[in-house]
């Protein structure tokens, strides 16, 4: 995608996630080919949509087409995806004993597709994809902190033979995909959270004046900026070398940098910003349920640094 | 030349030159010898051509992109050939000469930068002036064919060595504030002229106080227009943010993976180890965005700020952890590589305070990239 193509793309891909979410949000992207754009471009398609979907606070089948992808199944979109639980990156299905256990999440894809492909692995043995029809799973939906993200948490026990096997696949690469997607979610999300704060300390006036003009309201929300920003280059500079590694640091660095600025916002939103009537709560709660999907950023952070330790070298070189 | 190709060239030169191009002292040793090290290999890229790659043709380069640039100082910096600060002084001082000197004396002066024939300083900061650049006071009076400087800097790197200045002066009224600066190309063996090294933390005497005592100035050495320094100032400070940074990046990546293979094994906390790398790695992915940017023709504005942000926190996170990692030899190590290690660590200090305070940047992101409006 050039730059003129890029922001036609951009912007239709805004419009849709503004004004729909869920399965009517699918339909926008169907429409507008977000899925071909993900084949033909899928560093762009990507970063655009994930950063527009957070940012609008919706939600999609998209992490479950990103990630379908990633791991070579065929007809990809047909098929919702079952996630680890939250805060793991493990795959969800274990095989062992001549049973298939399934223990994870999924988003509100699940409810809305037929089956659901599920990742397991056996104690030595490469990742095996299998297909399981929905109703033979346990779905139960979650209020939680956030229910507007609609996940649902999945369990199974079948018998080992029963899942149509999809035969073998890279479960690293596809949880590296989804965190890239997530990373790019989460920046969104804090930079809708950031201008709503940046809106707020113009228009609040304390002490005859706006609270922008306090150096310390000021600082907090530059502070806030570079975080964002620091987070994006990352996010978007790891679609370049998509490995595991540059993928856990780009997602650990996202899901901090997120919780820091709202943080932050919600400071300098003050009191409105603790109400139901102003929207900064959708993002406070969308940020913490993200940096848990695929691996919390704290435990991220700590992975990357002991895999630095052990191996002696960053994962990614960004060249010129 | 392409960016592909010029790599190709430069790591093939570098591997066969390395014996040439390494350095004769252990650690980081003495500033005179940091200095003879640094004119060698400029004087050694530039005869090989690397170093007037990237520069424009009518100052003695042979074109190309910025990126051209920005890779040879990597290398350079990758290989610890270079220490990445002095190195990047160019990277200023080099378009502050192509933008505004008249065009004769950039054809003459520039070249001799870039070979390593000469080094030139920056006469920006004061004793009264650090954050507030518009208040300087350092006054360039009319004289005959010229002016007549009076006044001190402070800060100014590698004065010391420099043969020349690019020097802010104020020209209008006490008053005048940002409308009166302009900005000279000053001859640093002009009588009047004495230089004091501050001797510094980190044990480098590598910044300076300098005096101008009735300094005077040929008229054809004013850069720009008279009382338009300032716009000369704002326009250079995002290169300083630039390809500077780049460098410095290539550097900091070469030292936390020299870090994390010497520290001895649980001396370093994997999650603060994380938390550098995810900086580290975010700071060369701007500051990568930045040198596509400009290869790409853009301006370089205030979003340059927040590279110098990241730049900082990067840099102090890395050296955080050496101060962790290697302890005992920044606390106590006498041998030139815990030497090395100790100025480093300290220097990191300063990576929040040089080149534009963090609270300044801070400033000029609030009010410029999210529009927060006057801060009183």
């Amino acid at each position: 995608m050039d730059a003129a193509e890029r922001e036609l793309f951009e912007s239709a891909v805004r419009r849709a996630t503004d004004s729909a979410t869920g399965a009517a949000l699918d339909e926008a992207l169907t429409d507008l080919g977000w899925a071909d754009a993900l084949e033909s471009d899928r560093a762009q398609a990507v970063g655009v949509l994930f950063e527009a979907q957070g940012a609008a606070g919706a939600t999609s089948a998209a992490l479950d087409l990103v990630m379908a992808t990633a791991l070579g199944v065929p007809d990809p979109g047909a098929a919702a995806l079952v996630l680890p639980p939250l805060r793991r990156r493990d795959a969800p299905g274990r095989l062992g004993s001549g049973r298939c256990a399934v223990r994870g999440v999924g988003t509100a894809t699940l409810a809305r597709r037929e089956r659901a492909v599920v990742v397991a692995s056996a104690t030595h043995g490469a990742a095996e994809a299998v297909a399981i029809e929905r109703g033979v799973l346990g779905v139960a939906p979650v209020r939680g902190l956030d229910p507007d993200l609609g996940l649902v948490v999945v369990t199974g026990d079948l018998a080992a033979g029963d899942p149509e096997s999809l035969g073998p696949v890279d479960w690293d690469l596809a949880v590296a995909a989804g965190q890239l997607a997530v990373a790019h979610e989460l920046v969104g999300t804090a930079r809708a959270a950031l201008e709503l704060a940046r809106l707020h300390a113009l228009e609040r006036i304390q002490f005859g004046r706006p609270i922008a003009s306090f150096q310390a309201v000021r600082h907090r929300l530059a502070e806030a900026l570079v975080s964002l920003e620091a987070a994006s280059a990352l996010a978007t500079a790891a679609w370049e070398e998509p490995n595991p590694g540059t993928a856990a640091l780009a997602k650990g660095l996202a899901g901090r940098s997120a919780r820091t600025v709202v943080r932050h916002a919600q400071q300098v939103l003050a009191g409105i910003g603790f109400t139901l009537e102003h929207p900064l709560h959708r993002y406070v709660r969308r940020t913490m349920l993200l940096d848990q999907l695929l691996g919390a950023g704290a435990a991220l952070t700590r992975q990357s640094g002991a895999d630095l330790l052990a191996t002696g070298a960053l994962p990614a070189t960004l060249p010129l | 030349m392409e960016l592909g190709e010029f790599k190709a060239a430069v790591d093939r030169w570098l591997d066969q030159r390395a014996g040439a191009l390494a350095p004769e002292f252990e650690g980081i040793g003495t500033l005179d010898q940091q200095m003879a090290q640094l004119r060698k290999v400029m004087r050694l890229s530039y005869e090989a051509g690397f170093m007037r790659m990237g520069w424009p043709e009518r100052v003695g380069g042979l074109g190309g992109s910025n990126l051209l640039r920005a890779y040879l100082g990597e290398a350079l910096t990758a290989r610890d050939i270079v220490e990445p600060g002095m190195y990047s002084m160019p990277e200023v001082l080099a378009p502050t000469m192509i933008d505004y000197a008249p065009p004769g004396l950039a054809a003459e002066m520039v070249p001799r930068l870039l070979s390593g024939e000469e080094t030139w300083c920056q006469g920006f900061s004061e004793p009264g002036t650090g954050s507030n650049l518009g208040s300087l006071t350092c006054r360039a009076l009319p004289a005959d064919d010229g002016w007549t400087v009076q006044g001190q800097k402070v800060w100014t790197s590698l004065a010391q060595y420099a043969a020349r200045c690019v020097l802010l002066t104020r020209t209008g009224t006490p008053e005048s504030a940002h409308r009166g600066i302009t900005a000279f190309f000053v001859d640093m063996g002009s009588p009047g002229i004495t230089i004091r090294p501050i001797e510094s933390m980190h044990g480098v005497p590598e910044f300076n106080e300098v005096f101008f005592d009735d300094v005077f100035v040929p008229a054809d050495r004013v850069l720009g227009e008279v009382n338009q320094g300032w716009s000369i100032a704002m326009d250079l400070l995002p290169y300083e943010r630039s390809t500077a940074l780049w460098h410095r990046a290539a550097y900091l990546r070469r030292r936390l993976e020299r870090l994390v293979a010497g520290a001895p094994a649980g001396a370093l906390d994997p999650a603060a180890v994380g938390e550098a790398a995810q900086q580290l790695l975010a700071f060369r992915a701007r500051s990568r965005a930045t040198q596509r940017r400009l290869a790409a023709g853009e301006m370089l504005g205030p979003e340059t700020s927040v590279d110098k942000v990241l730049l900082a926190t990067a840099e102090q996170a890395v050296f955080d952890l050496v101060a962790e990692g290697l302890g005992t030899e920044v606390a106590m190590g006498d041998d030139p590589v815990s030497v090395r290690w100790r100025a480093e660590f300290l220097y990191s200090r300063a990576a929040s305070i040089y080149g534009g305070s963090a609270e300044i940047q801070r400033n000029i992101i609030a009010r410029r990239l999210l529009a927060l409006g006057d801060d009183r």
